[in-house]
């Protein structure tokens, strides 16, 4: 196998990881500990409703007196009263009677309509492939210490390998009225938007990533908007309506010092406010997923990314800096949701160009990243959405590509803890990016991986080349108890 | 002229009328109802007491054991000038205190050896082991003997009110609940249901 080809494996494999990854949310745990059905904060799981993202907003807390709600036997590591006798004692603290923890599974079933598509030529021309049905496993553990500490964690378990997705400590209400500042210390999502990063029902996610750096060849490990990073992040609620968060990470700078700081400003009016406090569940108890709503956010986000300069003769690593600018809107009228985003990405270090003395060097490269999803609540098990995504890219002196993906598809609860989503994937490009040599290159990225980007060029295909593919009917299943 | 069996009849009538009377009175009345409490996990934690009532009371000893590190019972009701005797049959040693009120430490102690108290003032005193932090009981300490705890459906009882007006209250370890002005009368049973939240 060829270094080249090597790359590419290596590469896919990665971002494979990353997309298996990501289906996180569901987590019987809570069911148990609140003694309550997993329909209380999901629809199709892992979508929340608004009951539910209040809960995730609030760290993993019910609105009013988290304790007063939990059913679950707890053991009692000191008393309410230890708090007159602190610090002669320690400050009291409890813990789940029994392991907070659950498993799930998911994976999914391709078909190839097409065999001259993308996917199936990069797999023999198959036509169908049972490859990922089961795509991994997931334990997940979420428990409180008290009122205000929480912890959620998520391990998932693949062929390619274990890994630690989430390991979060969250300290709640730490000053000020409740909810207003609360740190979250660990590894984990950096929230971008007020909604949950899974808040999709046909993809993994609901904003999706343009990992550049890959798409370039340049990383096996791009920098990529969604992903799990270590790092602290302030976050909060105030009077209801506004949230915030901001937050410091390591990003992709491992071995390196982090300059990573984002930072996301959201405000919702109407509906249930975003910490869900005056309300236990939802207005409709028949329809907890509806309700009449626009919540909007901004976001901002500076990253580094390491990796080896192909340019510099002795390997040193290059810098290439991003920034980016983006906002969502979604809007909610009773059953029917629209979620719409954009968010424009600049990086320092990426594209192929010459220099003037006509050496290669990373250039400037920016992209543009628009998704939409339209979705509607027809039965409590059954969710119909279109979803669309595009990718641009804009070399520094070269010419700008885009890649549209086009998702329709039924989401659907088999049971409140298990689901399956036919999902469509089309895609149109209007061009690829292209390498140092001017090779065309793949395209890469999205919201999952069973509809990602994955246009590749046809052996005869210029860069300019226009390509549409019908890639692949999925079948995702995914369980969790 | 009256007939002497007649007469001793009579006597026979007026007495016992009399002494049902005066039993009636010594009796009271009884305050009953139910306790509605909001989450219900918190309901064994609940006292329906009066909150003021004049009069002495003869003081008497409790018992609270320590027993498979729980204490038992979790909640007892006495009244001020009462004393509670802290038994411990673990084979482990323990220790109690309270950092309530006044607040006490009545040190360690092993199997089969105890430790009292005596609460001179009205109040809720949490007990504590040092040893073992998982360890909970209330003493609830009324000024008047007029308490009683919930039964785990959340029915109460106070019984032999003196006939009075007075105001019932309620105390809950975790919530809050509303007082109410009861009139009792000799003899009879006033119901009163009451609603506790946060």
């Amino acid at each position: 196998m060829s270094r080249r080809s090597m790359f590419w494996a290596r590469a896919g494999v990665a971002l494979a990881l990353f997309a298996l990854a990501a289906p996180a949310s569901a987590i019987p745990a809570f069911a148990r500990k609140y003694g309550t059905s997993c329909l209380t904060c999901h629809t199709v799981y892992p979508k929340l409703t608004p009951f539910g993202e209040a809960f995730r907003r609030n760290g993993y807390r019910f609105p009013g007196v988290d304790s007063d709600y939990v059913k679950q036997e707890t053991v009692a590591l000191g008393q309410e009263a230890n708090k007159k006798t602190f610090p002669d004692s320690v400050w009291p603290g409890s813990i789940p009677g029994s392991l907070p923890v659950a498993i799930g599974a998911n994976g999914f079933l391709r078909v190839h309509p097409d065999k001259t598509a993308s996917t199936p030529r990069a797999g023999n021309g198959t036509q169908f492939t049972f490859d990922d049905l089961v795509g991994e496993m997931q334990l997940w553990a979420g428990a409180a210490l008290d009122d205000t500490i929480t912890l959620w964690g998520e391990a998932t378990f693949a062929s390619d390998g274990a890994g630690i997705e989430h390991a979060q400590m969250l300290f709640n209400d730490l000053v000020g009225p409740k909810h207003a500042v609360n740190l979250y210390v660990g590894r984990g999502f950096p929230n971008i938007g007020s909604f949950g990063p899974h808040s999709s029902y046909i993809a993994d996610q609901m904003v999706p990533n343009a990992p550049v750096a890959a798409v370039y060849g340049l990383s096996e490990d791009p920098f990529m908007l969604v992903e799990n990073y270590n790092g602290v992040e302030v976050a909060g609620v105030v009077a209801g309506r506004a949230a915030y968060n901001f937050g410091v990470n390591q990003g992709k700078s491992s071995g390196f010092a982090s300059e990573d700081w984002y930072g996301h400003l959201g405000f919702k009016l109407g509906g249930m406010r975003l910490d869900g406090e005056g309300s236990t569940g939802a207005e409709d108890p028949l329809h907890p997923w509806a309700e009449n709503a626009v919540t909007l956010d901004l976001f901002a986000y500076h990253a580094n990314e390491h990796f080896p300069d192909p340019n510099a003769p002795d390997a040193l690593f290059a810098n290439n800096v991003s920034f980016t600018v983006g906002g969502a809107v979604r809007a909610q009228y009773g059953s029917a949701e629209l979620d719409l985003g954009y968010y424009h990405q600049t990086h320092n270090h990426l594209s192929p160009t010459l220099d003037a003395e006509g050496a290669t060097v990373l250039g400037e490269v920016k992209a543009d990243v628009l998704y939409g999803e339209l979705s509607y609540v027809v039965f409590p098990w059954m969710v119909p959405a279109l979803r669309v995504e595009s990718i641009s890219l804009s070399p520094a002196g070269g010419t700008g590509v885009t890649d549209w993906h086009i998702m329709p598809g039924v989401a659907f609860l088999i049971r409140p803890n298990l689901k399956v989503v036919v999902v469509g994937n089309f895609e149109s490009a209007d061009g690829f990016p292209v390498d140092a040599s001017g090779s065309p290159l793949k395209w890469q990225g999205g919201s999952a991986d069973w509809g990602s980007f994955v246009m590749a060029p046809r052996p005869t295909a210029l860069p300019a080349t226009k390509q549409q593919n019908l890639e692949s009917v999925a079948i995702m299943a995914a369980w969790a108890l | 002229m009256i007939d002497p069996a007649r007469r001793v009849a009579r006597l026979a009538f007026v007495a016992v009328a009399c002494a049902l009377a005066s039993a009636a009175s010594a009796q009271g009345g009884t305050i009953a109802g139910k306790v509605e409490v909001t989450p219900p996990k918190y309901l064994e934690e609940t006292v329906v007491y009066l909150k003021s009532v004049a009069g002495t009371y003869k003081p008497q000893t409790h018992a609270i054991d320590q027993k498979a590190m729980k204490f038992v019972p979790h909640l007892m009701v006495v009244t001020q000038g009462d004393t509670v005797k802290f038994e411990n049959h673990d084979n482990v040693v323990h220790n109690v205190y309270s950092p309530d009120n006044e607040g006490y430490n009545l040190g360690s102690f092993k199997q089969n050896e105890n430790r009292s108290y005596t609460f001179s003032k009205a109040g809720v005193y949490t007990q504590l082991c040092s040893v073992h932090p998982e360890m909970l009981a209330y003493v609830f300490v009324g000024q008047n003997p007029y308490a009683a705890a919930v039964d785990k459906k959340g029915h109460y009882s106070i019984k032999n009110v003196p006939p009075g007006s007075y105001q019932l209250a309620v105390w809950n370890a975790h919530l809050k609940g509303p007082e109410k002005s009861v009139t009792v009368t000799a003899g009879k049973t006033v119901e009163e249901n009451l609603v506790v939240k946060r």
